[in-house]
């Protein structure tokens, strides 16, 4: 049973490296923020497993639940920042990959 | 088992740092920086540690990138970069490897990890580990620590916070107070989130009361507490607008409020002084709480370092979003 977590840990871990691709590649800014989000809540998930694999998942149900309140804050943040500063978010976006050979 | 996940973490921090790090973009580099602080809290959940998993859960995930985006408001996103200012960078490259070299020196001095014979296994953690519960009857040894052994430790880092705060208050005040009415300014803002932060903000701001008053007994207690109740009040400010977070909690009362909190921390430990005890030593109380006087006493003292970090997360949040003026932000 172990066994099967740790493997699902695993698992998810690879996916975060994926979720690396879309980071680094990731056209505008958005996709890197969905790409965060994601990892964000796989790192919830693993947390939980971690727990399991400790034996104290009581301790971990803590973190996890303030990962899971707080995590969207962030987001929201940047959704404001966005309504704001459109302008420049049309601007630095567009030349996305010309703005990193600089 | 756990050094698979392990292994994983260690190829992915060091990736996502370095992200962080190229993307010229700074909005960019910042939402990389929150992905970098999920990664490091599951390093110090495989460590076992998981009071500082807990802050790094509480301050990286919301607060930092917050501040972080309420800074890059204000400012400008873009790194202008000119080709031709070589001697700054040749100066800075040079002053980073110079110190990164005594850093390592110094790193080559430090005990290994988990050394059991290393200065601080060997003599304090010992006595600690094994008569921390049966001296203040507090099952989480990091809170005893925290709070109890090294509480004038505590009681200067809350100090600290105040004193960011007000650094941060001072520097950017603005002495007109703007005329302009922000009354309306987010009233256009959407109603999905207006309706789902007036929902959810209660929970948060419950849970953070949990954390500080159950930090004895599992992970969490005063510091990470405040940070989620003082997310709480930015929640509302980024949503409902600052003048509706005024309302609930105003710029004078926030300073006086974190000055209280080092004032109870301070007030908490001085009192045996007049009793024949020493500074912060708890088991003065004993009269009062009888054995638990030690455990009571901590859960007085993070009400404290609740208070001012709360206070201290919020006001450091409202001044940096408006400029100072504490009229309008995101």
């Amino acid at each position: 049973m172990m066994g099967l977590f740790l493997v699902a840990a695993l698992v998810l871990l690879a996916f975060m490296g994926l979720l690396l691709y879309r980071i680094v590649v990731g056209p505008t800014v958005i996709d890197r923020l969905l790409a965060v989000n994601v990892i964000g809540t796989k790192s919830i998930v693993i947390l939980i497993i971690m727990g399991i694999l400790f034996d104290r998942v009581a301790m971990f149900i803590d973190i996890a639940l303030a990962y899971g309140l707080l995590n969207f804050i962030a987001s929201l943040a940047a959704a404001k920042y966005f309504r704001k500063h459109k302008k420049i978010h049309h601007v630095s976006t567009m030349p996305a990959e010309v703005s990193h050979d600089h | 088992m756990l050094i698979a996940i392990e292994v994983g973490l260690l190829i992915l921090v060091p990736c996502v740092a370095f992200v962080a790090l190229w993307l010229r973009d700074l909005m960019s580099a910042v939402i990389v920086l929150g992905a970098y602080s999920f990664l490091m809290c599951l390093v110090w959940t495989g460590m076992g540690a998981v009071d500082v998993a807990f802050t790094e859960a509480a301050v990286g995930a919301g607060v930092s990138t917050v501040f972080f985006i309420a800074v890059l408001f204000n400012t400008t996103r873009n790194i202008t970069f000119n080709p031709l200012d070589v001697s700054s960078k040749l100066v800075a490259l040079v002053a980073c490897l110079g110190f990164g070299y005594v850093l390592l020196q110094g790193v080559s001095d430090l005990p290994d990890w988990g050394d059991p014979y290393s200065p601080v296994n060997a003599g304090v953690s010992t006595y600690y580990i094994e008569n921390a519960y049966a001296d203040t009857h507090v099952p989480n040894l990091v809170t005893t620590v925290l709070a109890d052994y090294r509480s004038v430790d505590t009681m200067l880092e809350t100090t600290v916070v105040l004193i960011a705060l007000l650094g941060i208050f001072m520097i950017l005040k603005k002495d007109r107070p703007a005329q302009s009415d922000s009354s309306d300014t987010q009233a256009h803002d959407s109603l999905i989130i207006r309706l789902s932060a007036r929902f959810i903000a209660p929970f948060i701001q419950l849970f953070g009361l949990y954390v500080v008053a159950h930090g004895h007994h599992s992970p969490g207690g005063g510091f990470q507490g405040g940070v989620i109740l003082g997310t709480g009040l930015i929640l509302m400010a980024m949503s409902m607008g600052m003048a509706s977070a005024k309302r609930l909690l105003s710029i004078p009362r926030m300073i006086i409020l974190a000055a209280v909190g080092v004032l109870i921390y301070a007030g908490w430990g001085a009192v045996p002084l007049v009793y024949n005890g020493y500074f912060l030593d708890y088991s003065v109380w004993e009269s009062v709480f009888g054995s638990m006087a030690r455990s009571h006493s901590m859960l007085i003292v993070e009400i404290g370092v609740a208070l001012t970090v709360m206070c201290g997360m919020y006001g450091i949040y409202m001044s940096l979003v408006s400029d100072g003026g504490m009229q309008e932000g995101l």
